[in-house]
C-alpha cells in the first residue's frame, strides 16, 4: 500500500491529475476509450463470426482480426497504467476496480484462448460447440469489464452512487 | 437557446429521469458497449472498402451492419436521455456541435455510399481491389466515428473555459 502513495504522489501522477491540460487526464481517458472501442469492437466481430454471423465467410479470414485485439489491449494496457497510476492508492483497494481487471483478465484468457480453438489445427468447417461457447463468453465478459469500468466512476471509495 | 434549455431541464420529464441515480451509470454503460459495436462493425466494413481484408467479399461483410445499426440506435437513444437529462452540459458545449456535426457527416457519406456506389459493390468479388471512390468513403467513415468518439469523450473538459 505504500508503494501506491507513493507512486499516486510522484510528480508525473500528480501532474496527470492536477494538471489544467488536456494532453494530461482527459487525452490519456480518451486514448483509453479508442482503445476499448479497437479492443471489443474486434474482440466482438471474431466472436459473431464463430456464433454464425456472416457463416459464407470461412473463418479463418476473421483471424486477422486477433492483431487489432492486441493494438487495442496495449493502447488500454498503457494508458490504464498511467490513469491507474495518477490514483494507485485510491484504485487499489477500490472493490470495483479488482473486480474490472479480472473481467478483464478473464476476457482476455478466453479470447486468446479461443483462437487456439476455432483458428489452429484441422479447422472444421463449422466453429465446434466449445467454440461457440466460448464465443458467449467472450461476449459477456467483455461487456462485464465495460460495466465494471464505467462503475468506477460511481463506487468512489465504496460508496454506491 | 437558454430558454429552451431552461424549460427542457424543468419538464416533468427531465427531472424525473434525473431523479433515477442509476439511469445516468447505465446508460453510460450502454453507450460504451454501442460505440463497440458500432466501431466495430463500421470498421470492419470501412478498412474492407479501403482494400484491407480483400479475400472477403464486400457484400459478406454487410452481415455485421445490422450490429453497426444497433450500437448506433443504442446510442441515440442513450443519448437522446443524456440530453434530455442534462440539456446545459450540451447545448452550450462547441464540442457537442462538432460531435453532431461529425455523425452528420458520417451519416450522409453512408447515404453517398448506400444510393451511387451501394449496387456497384455488391457485383465485388472476393481477392478484387476497391475503386478509389470507395477507398474515399471508407477513410471519411472511419476518420468520422473515430471523431465522434473522441468529441464524446472529451466534451466534459474541451471548450469548458479551462
Amino acid at each position: 500500500m505504500a508503494f501506491f502513495t507513493w507512486l499516486q504522489h510522484t510528480p508525473f501522477s500528480m501532474w496527470i491529475v492536477g494538471s489544467e491540460s488536456v494532453w494530461a487526464y482527459p487525452t490519456i481517458l480518451t486514448a483509453h476509450t479508442v482503445g476499448l472501442a479497437i479492443l471489443v469492437g474486434a474482440a466482438t466481430l471474431i466472436d459473431l463470426r464463430i456464433l454464425g454471423v456472416a457463416s459464407d465467410v470461412p473463418v479463418s479470414q476473421f483471424e486477422r482480426l486477433y492483431r487489432f485485439v492486441w493494438i487495442g489491449f496495449y493502447i488500454n494496457l498503457v494508458s490504464g497504467l498511467l490513469l491507474f497510476a495518477s490514483e494507485a492508492a485510491d484504485k487499489a483497494g477500490q472493490p470495483i476496480f479488482l473486480v474490472k481487471l479480472a473481467l478483464v483478465f478473464a476476457a482476455l484468457i478466453v479470447t486468446v484462448y479461443m483462437r487456439s480453438e476455432a483458428f489452429r489445427g484441422v479447422i472444421a468447417a463449422a466453429p465446434t460447440k466449445r467454440a461457440r461457447m466460448m464465443a458467449m463468453s467472450s461476449l459477456t465478459l467483455w461487456a462485464g469489464a465495460i460495466t465494471a469500468g464505467r462503475l468506477m466512476a460511481y463506487f468512489k471509495n465504496g460508496t454506491a452512487p | 437557446m437558454n430558454d429552451m434549455v431552461t424549460w427542457l431541464a424543468g419538464t416533468w420529464v427531465s427531472s424525473h429521469l434525473r431523479d433515477l441515480k442509476w439511469l445516468w451509470p447505465t446508460c453510460e454503460t450502454l453507450h460504451f458497449v454501442g460505440l463497440s459495436l458500432l466501431v466495430g462493425g463500421a470498421g470492419l466494413f470501412d478498412l474492407r472498402l479501403m482494400g484491407w481484408m480483400r479475400q472477403v467479399s464486400v457484400k459478406s461483410l454487410k452481415a455485421f451492419m445490422p450490429f453497426a445499426i444497433a450500437g448506433f440506435a443504442i446510442n441515440l437513444i442513450t443519448g437522446v436521455i443524456f440530453f434530455i437529462v442534462s440539456p446545459a452540459q450540451y447545448a452550450f458545449s462547441i464540442v457537442w456541435y462538432t460531435k453532431l456535426l461529425f455523425i452528420v457527416i458520417a451519416g450522409l457519406n453512408a447515404m453517398l455510399f448506400e444510393t451511387t456506389l451501394g449496387t456497384r459493390v455488391l457485383t465485388l468479388g472476393p481477392d478484387e481491389d476497391t475503386p478509389l471512390s470507395f477507398k474515399l468513403v471508407g477513410a471519411v467513415s472511419l476518420f468520422s466515428w473515430f471523431a465522434v468518439l473522441y468529441c464524446g469523450r472529451m466534451l466534459p473538459y474541451l471548450g469548458t473555459g479551462n
